[in-house]
């Protein structure tokens, strides 16, 4: 077997990979959608109002965001007080937490009188929005912070001296030159709240539905299959427009500009009062008491304290609720995570390896863009729609797929291929070329060279994409809840039966599954925040540029 | 031939999906002893119950809940050609036709249990706030009764589904909806679950919640029996459906024997026993003896509603503009 044949089994074994896992269920979809009288079962009021609804609380929901989010972009990362680590740490365990766990905390707060009139009176629309700026708050904080620092601070000193106010420098002086970090932190943000599933499924109730759980209902209760089909499609093309248009606007920006970080920032001092309210008051009400409240009902029973709900997780619930318990859905997740990741990492190396093979043949050029692009879709395909084309592509026919364990690893192994891709691949084109010409000339072989000079330069960011991946493997909701039953049944799964099924110990069980995964992403957090150096705060590893959801 | 490290890579990408087909072929390869009876959520079968089962039969029974008798009932026929489970216990009469018209069973559906899906009060508090608690379903939009109900989505739950079909009956095609109307502006909490709503919400329940009348079945106040012998609770016995659940073996089924030995121990005098207790539901068996609070407290409705309409026909317009009010 020689260098070409090598070559092309790599070729056919990608493409293949992500022909018959990705584009089979997709061109079911699509014919399925495209084959009824899809334009009527979309074009119901119904449907229309659901994707309105999917908008304007993406839109308010991200906006919320940004407003809330600047001023602690500046508090964490443009002013030093004492607990900044700690605050850090603190407002990113929302973004990694799974989607059903955020939901789970908004739930708890039904149970606090005056807050549960608020968010829960008149409609639920306040809870979800309040739960999105929950999960999203840090993307905004880190991106615009990060941008923050690099910016030079001699102008808004300059500004300050000619007696401009705080606000006058942040809104005519400081907000231009973060245009771009505040335009592509919002867009990812909107991203993340237009195909937000496991937060509108339980906090919707079924009453309100966004196009996501409206795809899961049409599937799942009214088995409408055309119906579905039309909103998977009317989803994809929703989230491959905002992604284009964030991509754009990221492209136009100096984002990836190296700027060395202001070296000194101030103490906090009197003039920030507004911005220490503000974000006090958020970290307070929208950060804090969630988690808080799922602790203190956790290690509640009969109201008092007690750990019964903790030793009640080695059973499966009342009524007999879940057919496997959470411990062992516990299992199955850490056991999807091993299996997705490793497939991630092969496939996702794989294909980098290929598209990063330096050519002077124009055909082998073109083909390589064509994979690229064949590798970047997935990324406008949200879980649930491609949860619901691996439910109808692969329950019969010559790939019975939906019958093996497996499924599930490999469907979140999907989402997250192009994402790794789309985060290492800039890393690797980042490579000195003279690295590759002198070690050619010294007769390395291509694979020596990628396996001895590439792969170790680029280590440290694969292992970020590596540890990524496993988050979305772990949080992962729409497609396992298609696609995951009984003894399959994952964290986030179990977690979702038993909220949705509150009555006996159900309840008390998802708050202390919850606190303790809370627990555990809080712990990671502060371990990686703590392995970076404060000196150089601006690399925030959790965002890479906008992506799909972990939902 | 020189084996770079480069060539595992498609090598074992290849051996993964390789691998894919042979596990799936070899999945429920736990030996051709296990079953696999899958239910909606409120099924409950004891642990005795399901050892006996073991024990009697040779094989050994997993259990799976997949949601509301609607969503399993879909979610089959989503996965027929590779059924989830062997067995399949808890479709409906509210479903069973859409479960036939779909080939879902191998040969026919075997009814299980019945009961009446009625409205529940609860007596302590009506008898506190010195309040004539209502005896027909009609009453419930009274300004008397404002804020007292707790029902379940009849999207998400068979007898939320069932009331909605009795509501058909009782108040005919042209003025249901009005009585929708006027139960929504009457305050009604739609919670997505019988259990929710029953165990949650329900004053007269365990769960001790802020509501006195809620949409269960004309057995429960016998689940509710105090100790001075006297039921928390009782039934609105006017406008109750009947609900019929039935079990089957599916379609391609790895395992149909032993499905069929599970649709026939549902039918044995042991587990039909057990049917008042543990699901507050009438065993389908004749002379399965009852249990005693069950004669006092467990009455069947004289006259119900609602099970003797097209509900296949129906159930989508309806469940639109169900929704449509509630929205």
């Amino acid at each position: 077997m020689n260098n070409r044949s090598n070559l092309v089994a790599l070729w056919t074994g990608s493409l293949l990979f992500i022909g018959v896992l990705f584009y089979w269920p997709l061109g079911k979809i699509v014919a399925m959608g495209l084959h009824g009288d899809w334009l009527l079962a979309i074009s119901t009021p119904r449907v229309l109002s659901v994707l309105w609804f999917t908008i304007w609380q993406a839109v308010l929901s991200a906006l919320l965001t940004l407003a809330l989010g600047i001023p602690g972009a500046y508090l964490l990362y443009n002013k030093k007080f004492p607990g900044q680590r700690f605050v850090r740490a603190l407002i990113t365990v929302p973004f990694i937490l799974p989607t059903i766990v955020v939901a789970i905390g908004f739930t708890s707060l039904r149970q606090l009188p005056l807050l549960s009139n608020l968010l829960y009176g008149h409609s639920v629309v306040p809870a979800i929005i309040c739960a999105h700026i929950f999960m999203n708050y840090s993307i905004i904080v880190h991106i615009v912070g990060g941008a923050w620092t690099t910016l030079d601070p001699s102008t808004e000193s300059a500004a300050a001296l000619d007696g401009a106010g705080r606000f006058r420098t942040l809104w005519s002086i400081t907000l231009p030159q973060l245009k771009s970090a505040v335009i592509s932190a919002t867009a990812l943000v909107f991203l993340y709240c237009t195909t937000s599933f496991g937060i509108i499924l339980v906090l919707g109730g079924g009453i309100v539905n966004s196009i996501e759980t409206e795809i899961f209902i049409a599937a799942t209760q009214y088995l409408d299959l055309p119906k579905t089909s039309g909103l998977a499609l009317i989803q994809t093309a929703l989230t491959i427009i905002v992604f284009i248009v964030a991509q754009r606007v990221v492209r136009n920006s100096a984002m990836l500009e190296e700027v060395q970080a202001a070296t000194s920032r101030s103490r906090v001092d009197r003039r920030d009062w507004p911005a220490v309210l503000l974000t006090g008051f958020l970290l307070l009400f929208l950060i804090i008491l969630p988690i808080a409240t799922v602790f203190v009902q956790a290690f509640t029973h009969g109201n008092i304290f007690s750990l019964v709900n903790f030793a009640n997780l080695s059973g499966n619930g009342a009524r007999d609720l879940l057919s496997i318990t959470v411990g062992q859905a516990a299992q199955n997740t850490v056991r999807n995570m091993v299996i997705s990741s490793a497939l991630t990492l092969i496939i996702g190396l794989t294909v980098l390896f290929l598209l990063t093979r330096r050519t002077r043949k124009r055909n082998i050029y073109i083909f390589q863009r064509v994979t690229d692009i064949l590798f970047q879709l997935p990324l406008g395909v949200s879980s649930v729609v491609l949860g619901f084309g691996y439910l109808i592509s692969f329950s019969g026919g010559p790939l019975p797929l939906r019958a093996s364990w497996l499924v599930t690893p490999l469907v979140q192994s999907l989402l997250a291929i192009p994402l790794l891709i789309r985060f290492i691949h800039p890393a690797l084109q980042a490579i000195d070329s003279e690295l590759r010409d002198a070690a050619e000339t010294d007769a390395a072989t291509t694979s020596q060279i990628w396996w001895l000079i590439e792969v170790p330069i680029i280590r440290g960011v694969i292992a970020t994409a590596a540890a990524y991946t496993a988050i979305i493997s772990i949080g992962e909701f729409g497609a396992a809840s298609f696609l995951a039953y009984g003894d399959q049944g994952t964290l986030p799964t179990v977690l979702y039966q038993l909220i949705a099924r509150p009555g006996g110990e159900n309840y008390g069980m998802a708050m202390a599954a919850s606190a303790i995964l809370i627990a555990i992403a809080f712990l990671l957090v502060y371990l990686v925040t703590l392995s970076y150096s404060p000196r150089r705060p601006s690399k925030s590893p959790a965002y890479w540029g906008s992506g799909s959801t972990p939902a | 031939m020189k084996i770079s490290r480069k060539i595992l890579i498609p090598l074992s990408s290849i051996l993964v999906v390789g691998l894919v087909v042979t596990v799936i072929n070899i999945t429920g390869g736990k030996g051709p002893k296990e079953v696999v009876l899958v239910t909606h959520d409120s099924f409950v079968m004891s642990k005795e119950l399901i050892a006996d089962f073991d024990k009697t039969s040779g094989y050994t029974l997993n259990l799976i809940k997949a949601g509301d008798t609607g969503s399993l009932t879909n979610r089959l026929i989503l996965t027929k050609g590779v059924p989830i489970a062997d067995a399949v216990f808890g479709i409906d009469n509210t479903f069973a036709d859409l479960a036939t018209s779909n080939d879902l069973i191998d040969g026919s559906l075997t009814a299980i249990d019945f009961g009446d899906v009625c409205f529940n009060y609860d007596k302590f508090w009506f008898a506190n706030q010195k309040i004539a608690p209502p005896t027909s379903v009609k009453q419930l939009i009274e300004p008397t009764y404002q804020g007292l109900t707790v029902i379940s989505n009849p999207n998400t739950s068979s007898p939320g589904l069932s009331f909605l079909a009795a509501s058909i009956e009782i108040f005919g095609e042209s003025d249901w909806q009005s009585y929708w109307k006027s139960l929504k502006n009457n305050g009604v909490k739609v919670s997505s679950g019988w259990s929710d709503a029953y165990f949650v919400d329900f004053s007269g329940s365990s769960g001790k919640g802020a509501y006195p009348i809620v949409l269960s079945y004309a057995s429960s106040p016998a689940a509710e029996v105090r100790d001075d012998g006297q039921s928390q609770t009782a039934s609105i016995m006017d406008g109750c459906f009947r609900q019929t659940e039935y079990a089957g073996v599916l379609k391609n089924a790895k395992n149909p024997l032993g499905a069929a030995a599970v649709v026939k121990y549902l039918l044995s005098s042991k587990f039909q026993s057990s049917l008042p207790e543990a699901m507050y539901m009438y065993p389908i068996v004749k002379d399965t003896p009852l249990p005693e609070k069950w004669e006092k407290f467990a009455t069947l409705a004289t006259r119900t509603y609602g099970d003797t309409l097209n509900i296949e026909i129906n159930r989508k317009s309806w469940l639109t503009q169900w929704t449509a009010i509630f929205n």
